[in-house]
């Protein structure tokens, strides 16, 4: 209890004096104004490419003499659309679409009239929109569909009156099946998606922060003030508490990028991103990103440690923090391959576990609770025996004063 | 006197070297205890081992009014051989921080930082970095911090160093002022005169072990012979023959004569021959400074009188 009590305040010290340090403010908000940046020159040239080809090129193939009233609804909503006509088969179209970008081609053929189905052919680039725009369509030829059955003009407002609604949702899934399919799935994807890179988001901004601890391990060494601090708390008192500190730093720096990144998010995505947040996929995934961190920051409290100031880490040191950004390194191929043999492997190595689990669970439809759960433990198992560790490398490294440990020494200290 | 600390039979060694061996002393309610000796001799190694930053490989610490093995730190005030400060930080926060660390009320805290900070010549300088202080003035903002919670025990290596001569009686002042209100003090230095001044007992530690321990005054009776300083041109076998003369230095013009235990001044002076040049003589106690010095380069002037005394 006193212990708890120790750390806190040696967390509270810690985070009260970086909040007070210039060069930790102005990263705490550089870091999102260089994400800004970044995105907004990326929406910049996004936006030129755009103006310059202006809109989507829609060939139809019509059969049915429906151009006319489709050029009408595709500017009664306003669809950014060069509409042409075009003989084209179908056989033929599939040419075309490699040679060309940001096209589509509507087949309105004979039996679009009888099964309400129209083959749609797009590009592999194409405006994310379109597929949502074409539905627009449906309207006027679900029109001629009932126009065809020959009705009089009584009988046909009625019907379009009384079953609208109905006829509606049955044309709309008819007549774009494939494409309302994928709509949901990109959905169900981005319902995913934004959880893991909010996890992902938390673990990079607190692994960063993270990394101060070790300077922060040195800097008792360095400002020779160890031996007064530990006349009033244990060594490891002292570890846990910065561990702590940081930690809430790391929560600090997340929660200004959010104030940056939502805001942005809402207005550039129109997606309803809070509502994907508020899941229990969420609670995990921030788990394990915690989990995360206190591995890597036990591995820098002790390292840390272990060095005179930042200036003589050795290369043995310099590799060792290099271990978060493994799961950076392999993030392609795990991505690429989510049930793959790196994405595997990478589970269950704790250095690389968290950074895969979450890029795993983001992509993954089906999660494999059996892995995680093997993962969780194998990470747990090790954050424990990495903070013993640390502990003792700490208590020795914390008073070993203007002089780096080799690897040698460290061993000899966690044996003792 | 209530003992407040007591050391049995310390050991510890580095590799294969011993660093101290046997130690053992007591520190008592509204003393200052001093731990003198020359570099290297152990005095820092006795402290750490005490303040728990080293383990004794044998030997037992004990702290009285304390229950459980446990260091009762908030207890202790300790001002380190090895110390400094937070650079970026300003005064004021640094000293409740580890004000703070002793469980030590905040508003008390504050109120005695700045009490301090005035009556050690530092008053406006609460919200300025510790990096823009100097040396001197670090030293004053270490030793606050180490007496701001009111210790009952106050442990300081080597507190003297760097200061200068100002801001040693100021540190001295003080030490005394906090013993005389019931602080027990232990104080390691290699500053004799300044130790001489102000302790009431000493142990005197020579490659690891003990030389002397006991009170001043025992310390001076006890090995403390008269030396007789003489400026004149004299003959150093001739002084080596009067009587009750254990030996002679000789530098230029001067000469000092060690003196044997027991004498009596005046009688002494009385013999002394009549071919002895005189341009000036003193007679008084060796210094605790020169018996250190004696320790120190391992001359045999303390071994004498202690033969003699054995």
């Amino acid at each position: 209890m006193k212990k708890m009590r120790n750390s806190m305040k040696v967390a509270k010290w810690e985070i009260k004096r970086n909040l007070k340090n210039k060069t930790f403010v102005i990263g705490l908000f550089l870091t999102p104004v260089i994400f800004l940046v970044f995105f907004l020159i990326g929406n910049l040239l996004d936006g030129d490419s755009e103006n310059e080809t202006d809109s989507t090129t829609v060939f139809v193939h019509d059969q049915i003499e429906a151009f006319s009233s489709l050029q009408d609804t595709a500017d009664m909503y306003e669809l950014n659309w060069d509409l042409h006509l075009t003989d084209l088969t179908e056989d033929e179209v599939q040419n075309e679409l490699e040679n060309n970008e940001d096209t589509a081609y509507i087949f309105l053929t004979e039996s679009v009239l009888d099964d309400g189905i129209v083959p749609v052919y797009t590009t592999d680039e194409i405006d994310p929109y379109f597929s949502m725009q074409v539905q627009q369509l449906s309207e006027p030829l679900q029109g001629m569909r009932i126009a065809q059955l020959g009705l009089t003009e009584e009988e046909l407002a009625t019907i379009s009156q009384g079953v609208v609604f109905e006829d509606q949702t049955s044309v709309e899934e008819d007549a774009t099946t494939r494409e309302s399919e994928e709509e949901v799935a990109a959905g169900d994807e981005l319902e995913r998606i934004v959880p893991g890179i909010f996890a992902g988001v938390i673990l990079f901004a607190i692994v960063i922060t993270g990394m101060m601890i070790f300077q922060s391990a040195s800097l008792e060494k360095k400002d020779k003030i160890a031996e007064i601090i530990l006349s009033s708390l244990t060594p490891g008192e002292l570890m846990q508490g910065k561990i702590i500190g940081y930690f809430v730093l790391g929560m600090i720096q997340v929660v200004v990028l959010l104030l940056f990144a939502v805001p942005l998010a809402l207005w550039q995505l129109d997606m309803p991103i809070v509502e994907y947040l508020l899941v229990p996929e969420t609670l995990l995934l921030v788990g394990i990103a915690i989990l995360g961190y206190l591995l890597f920051s036990a591995i820098f409290v002790g390292l840390g440690a272990t060095m005179a100031d930042m200036s003589t880490s050795s290369n043995f040191q310099g590799m060792v923090m290099m271990l978060p950004f493994i799961s950076f390194i392999i993030a392609g191929p795990v991505i690429g391959d989510p049930s793959g043999m790196i994405a595997k492997v990478g589970t269950y190595i704790p250095f690389t576990a968290p950074g895969v689990l979450i890029m795993r669970l983001t992509t993954l439809e089906e999660w494999p609770w059996v892995e995680i759960i093997i993962a969780l433990v194998v990470l747990i198992i090790s954050i424990w025996l990495f903070m013993k560790l640390a502990g003792k490398i700490f208590k020795v490294g914390i008073l070993m004063y203007g002089k780096n440990a080799t690897p040698g020494e460290i061993w000899k200290w966690i044996r003792s | 006197m209530e003992k407040l600390l007591t050391v049995e039979g310390l050991n510890k060694s580095f590799k294969d070297k011993q660093a101290i061996r046997n130690i053992s002393f007591d520190v008592r309610k509204g003393e200052i205890m001093a731990i003198l000796g020359p570099n290297g001799a152990g005095k820092s190694t006795t402290i750490r081992n005490i303040m728990g930053i080293m383990y004794p490989d044998e030997g037992s610490i004990t702290f009285h009014n304390n229950n459980g093995k446990e260091i009762p730190r908030h207890k202790i005030g300790y001002l380190p051989e090895e110390r400094g400060l937070y650079k970026n930080v300003k005064v004021m926060d640094i000293l409740l921080y580890l004000a703070d660390l002793k469980d030590y009320p905040l508003d008390k805290a504050k109120e005695r930082a700045k009490q301090y900070l005035q009556k050690f010549d530092l008053e406006g300088t609460e919200n300025v970095a510790v990096e823009e202080l100097s040396k001197g003035m670090g030293q004053k903002v270490q030793f606050i911090g180490s007496i701001l919670h009111e210790p009952e025990l106050l442990i300081l290596d080597e507190p003297f160093s760097g200061l200068d001569p100002v801001s040693q009686e100021l540190f001295k002042d003080e030490i005394r002022h906090l013993a005389d209100n019931g602080t027990a003090i232990l104080l390691s230095s290699h500053q004799m005169n300044l130790v001489e001044e102000m302790c009431d007992r000493l142990f005197m530690i020579q490659n690891g072990q003990k030389v002397i321990y006991g009170t001043l005054d025992d310390v001076k009776t006890e090995y403390a012979n008269f030396k007789c300083t003489i400026h004149g041109n004299n003959d150093a076998a001739m002084l080596e023959k009067i009587s009750q003369v254990q030996r002679v230095e000789q530098k230029d013009d001067t000469s000092i004569l060690f003196l044997e235990k027991d004498i009596q001044p005046t009688k002494w002076i009385k013999e002394l021959p009549e071919n002895v040049v005189i341009n000036e003589l003193k007679l008084n106690r060796i210094s605790l400074h020169e018996i250190f010095i004696d320790i120190a380069t391992n001359k045999n002037l303390l071994k004498e009188a202690g033969e003699e005394n054995a």
